[in-house]
């Protein structure tokens, strides 16, 4: 009954995606995905079609003398030691390879706030909430100008956007499914991330390290804006939090001096 | 090399040193087999509640929803959510999969299967199983204190597993539990490695040990070096709780000086990774001999096999980091781990390479071990074969705490361990308890188990792909996550069925222990050593010990005159 309403809500396919991919670097991740899985897929089949296949054709019926055989002469041990070889240059040195220059190159690159336009954010996760804390007008972080919100993250398009990220209680893991990216945050430590997102629109933002009873409550809501009106939010979320952020006010005392 | 230690002892006569504290490897090996069922109907019940719970959220559990959370109406309440998956984690691993393939199949296959009359220290063997008892019930007691069981997830990180995360005592006797496991499993592992060594029948060298045993050697062998590391890890843990100290603390909680979490997750993934392969390696074992013995003709590459499996073991100390890549460890550590993974490739390669050769141009029997060794063979292929997506880094980010980990590791560790170790089963029950299980039952049992196990393990592959990260109580309060409710439904649903299955399982064995046809001493007709003699054997195994004059695969050999297609390991090898 399951498999009938499956085959007929949204078609099949639909369970076969990742979450929509709304960034700039997320396609490397679905590309070496693809990639994987394509490669796999063949060494699988070939691994069926020789259970299967054997099976099939060498059953006690069909097949009534075995071949005698210790597989130690030299043609089956190069057979062997070939498949061994094939697997490893054709799967594991490619997608480590890629993997590699992935990581090198983009995700490890973080983007430098003196050469290009940079939105810095830092991001601070407890029990069962995601604080995020924007620099403000005078571009210091801990500072009483600081735009400071819960459970809400609003980003702008078409610009890079480093985290720095850290727990107060217990560990846990910020992970955006739309940018394909998940950062543990660590108490003690602080870890970084960025991204750059091109899709306007809002998405989920989930906590993805088992942190308690209400871990699946963990949940922020990731806003992305045109530039426009990002800078609009900013604009006003800075004009209330010179009004309203109170100095005394423990709950806003948690930012740290930014340093790359 | 039997060193004098293998004389005869004298038969026990009460019946407490005949079953209860018996020093009798079978009788331990028995002990351990009821011991791990006891404790996989445990885990597997919880399995289903978890099940129930993801595809009905809020929906009152059938059946026994009322009589267990009464306080909640039958709905299984989050903190007892959490309670449970931890629970299902820590008993499958520790007390369901461990006692079976390696307190059962170890203590009875190696001394039988190398011609020996007990294990090396018997004593040692004993205390091994009620340590284990000990440490079963202290962590089924923790189910039952007020605050409840550890619920940190069975890795149990701190902070959460400290005092911040989890102030009940279920944390700490989880601790204290995992730590009288890990004596009773050093204790094993030090008696299987040194019973090996010491006690193989003469004549008997290494490559003519059964891959069984080669399985379980190279096992004992990972279980005594790293087991002990767990055990230092859940000391300090233990320390932090309890003694206020601050190895695991850091940030804002760490008051009187500052430790690092992180620092448990190295200790803890040190043990953790060669575990994976402690729990498969017997399975591997078991399933290289049985298609040899039911293809009727040698394991293809037995010496490759066994040296596959042991460069494994080696490689398995050297990867451990590739579960903490999302705690962004140097860059350096993150690509000498990722790389380091990626060699296991060329091992598991190689043996499953092996695994087909032998089934090529054999003359296949498909009775009920050989169909679960089969099965093994396929389940093991998609674990392996996923856990490339999950070795490289990049991929990583997006996967890791996703269902797809999920459904990777029960791939490996769950469904290949479970089908190698019915496949032991049903292999051994007639040695063990002289009958022989119903054949009919337990094909249904196979494809029973088979065909929901993949509706289960890929279904969870699925969902983790569509970006559904795991030990969340309620995942559809996400809306993107909604669209996965089908799948999760459909793997809620083989999970049931499954579990009715294993029920065919427990039938079966009932039925055939009590009345099952009597069992001849060679009922497969192969030659290792321990078809030698009656089934069920004698208390002291061998009148007298075995003298082995060729390898445990001699079959098919067209040159025999004997009118069998196999022979027995202490016979001359007739030249082909």
């Amino acid at each position: 009954m399951n498999l009938l309403k499956m085959g007929v809500s949204a078609g099949w396919l639909d369970y076969f995606r990742p979450p929509e991919n709304i960034s700039t670097t997320a396609h490397l991740i679905d590309d070496l995905f693809n990639f994987t899985t394509v490669m796999v897929t063949f060494y699988f089949i070939l691994v069926c079609i020789g259970l299967f296949g054997f099976s099939y054709l060498y059953s006690k019926k069909r097949n009534k003398t075995p071949y005698y055989t210790y597989g130690n002469k030299k043609q089956h041990l190069i057979v062997t030691a070939f498949i061994g070889a094939v697997v490893f240059l054709s799967i594991d040195l490619n997608i480590t390879r890629i993997a590699n220059n992935d990581l090198v190159n983009t995700f490890w690159k973080f983007p430098d706030s003196k050469t290009e336009k940079v939105l810095k954010v830092e991001v601070m996760a407890q029990q069962w909430m995601w604080s995020f804390r924007y620099a403000g007008p005078d571009n210091e972080f801990g500072t009483n100008d600081d735009i400071v919100t819960n459970n809400d993250l609003r980003v702008p398009v078409n610009t890079k956007v480093l985290f720095h990220l850290t727990a107060k209680d217990v560990i846990h893991s910020f992970f955006v499914p739309n940018v394909r990216l998940k950062v543990d945050t660590i108490p003690g430590r602080i870890t970084r991330v960025w991204w750059e997102v091109n899709k306007p629109g809002k998405y989920d933002i989930a906590c993805a390290e088992m942190c308690g009873t209400h871990h699946y409550l963990m949940k922020a809501a990731l806003t992305v804006y045109t530039e426009e009106d990002f800078n609009k939010w900013l604009a006003s979320s800075s004009l209330i939090a010179a009004n309203t952020n109170d100095p005394q006010d423990a709950n806003l005392a948690w930012g740290w001096k930014w340093e790359e | 090399m039997s060193g004098g230690y293998n004389e005869i002892h004298p038969e026990p006569t009460t019946f407490w040193s005949k079953y209860i504290f018996s020093f009798d490897h079978k009788v331990i090996a028995k002990q351990f087999l009821w011991y791990g069922i006891f404790f996989l109907g445990v885990g597997g019940l919880m399995a289903l509640l978890i099940r129930w719970t993801l595809a009905n959220p809020g929906v009152p559990v059938p059946l026994i929803g009322n009589i267990l959370f009464s306080g909640s109406g039958g709905v299984v309440p989050p903190d007892t959510y959490a309670m449970l998956f931890t629970m299902h984690g820590t008993i499958m691993i520790f007390y369901a999969i461990t006692p079976i393939l390696i307190g059962a199949f170890g203590n009875y296959c190696i001394p039988l299967m190398i011609g020996a009359r007990d294990m090396a220290f018997p004593l040692l063997n004993m205390l091994s199983f009620w340590f284990a008892f000990l440490s079963g019930a202290v962590l089924l007691l923790s189910l039952f204190i007020p605050q409840g069981a550890a619920a940190g997830g069975w890795t149990s990180y701190p902070t959460l597993s400290t005092l911040i995360g989890s102030p009940g005592a279920g944390q700490t006797l989880w601790c204290v539990a995992i730590f009288i496991f890990g004596i009773s499993s050093t204790m094993g592992a030090v008696n299987y490695v040194t019973t090996v060594i010491t006690l193989r029948a003469p004549g008997m060298g290494y490559f003519d040990m059964p891959l069984t045993v080669w399985g379980l050697w190279l096992t004992a062998i990972l279980n005594a070096i790293f087991v002990p590391v767990l055990g230092a890890g859940v000391i300090l843990l233990i320390l932090d709780r309890v003694f206020g100290t601050t190895f695991f603390l850091a940030g804002a909680s760490a008051t009187s000086g500052s430790g690092d979490p992180v620092l448990f997750q190295h200790v803890f993934w040190i043990f953790g990774h060669p575990e994976v392969y402690i729990l498969i390696l017997p399975a591997w074992g078991i399933v290289s001999d049985l298609l040899s013995f039911f293809s009727r003709k040698p394991a293809f590459g037995a010496k490759a096999t066994a040296l596959s499996m042991t460069s494994i073991s080696i490689l398995s100390t050297l990867v451990y980091g590739h579960h903490m890549f999302t705690t962004q460890m140097s860059p350096l550590l993150t690509q000498s781990f990722m790389t380091l993974t990626m060699t296991i490739s060329i091992p598991s390669a190689i043996f499953f390479a092996n695994w087909l050769g032998t089934i090529w141009k054999g003359s296949i029997r498909f009775d009920s071990p050989m169909l679960f060794s089969l099965g093994v063979v396929f389940v093991f292929g998609l674990g392996g074969l996923t856990g490339l997506h999950l070795g490289t880094t990049t991929t990583d980010l997006f996967l890791h705490d996703t269902y797809f980990v999920v459904g990777h590791f029960h791939y490996t560790m769950a469904a290949s361990v479970l089908l190698g170790g019915f496949a032991g089963i049903y292999f051994w029950f007639p040695k063990m308890f002289g009958r022989m299980m119903h054949e009919g039952l337990a094909k249904v049992h196979f494809w029973g188990t088979m065909i929901p196990l993949n509706g289960i393990f890929f279904g969870m592959l699925l969902v983790g792909y569509g970006g559904m990260h795991r030990r969340i109580y309620n995942p559809f309060i996400y809306e993107s996550l909604q669209r996965l409710i089908p799948v999760n439904n459909l793997i809620t649903t083989s999970a049931i069925l499954m579990g009715f299955f294993q029920l065919v399982f427990v039938y079966n064995l009932i039925k055939s222990l009590l009345s099952g046809e009597k069992a001849t001493n060679n009922p497969w007709e192969v030659g290792t050593l321990e078809w030698t003699i009656p089934s069920p054997p004698p208390h002291h195994n061998y009148d007298i010990i075995p003298v082995v004059k060729c390898g445990p695969h001699e079959l098919g050999n067209p040159n025999l005159k004997t009118g069998r297609d196999f022979q027995y390991q202490t016979e001359e090898l007739v030249q082909a």
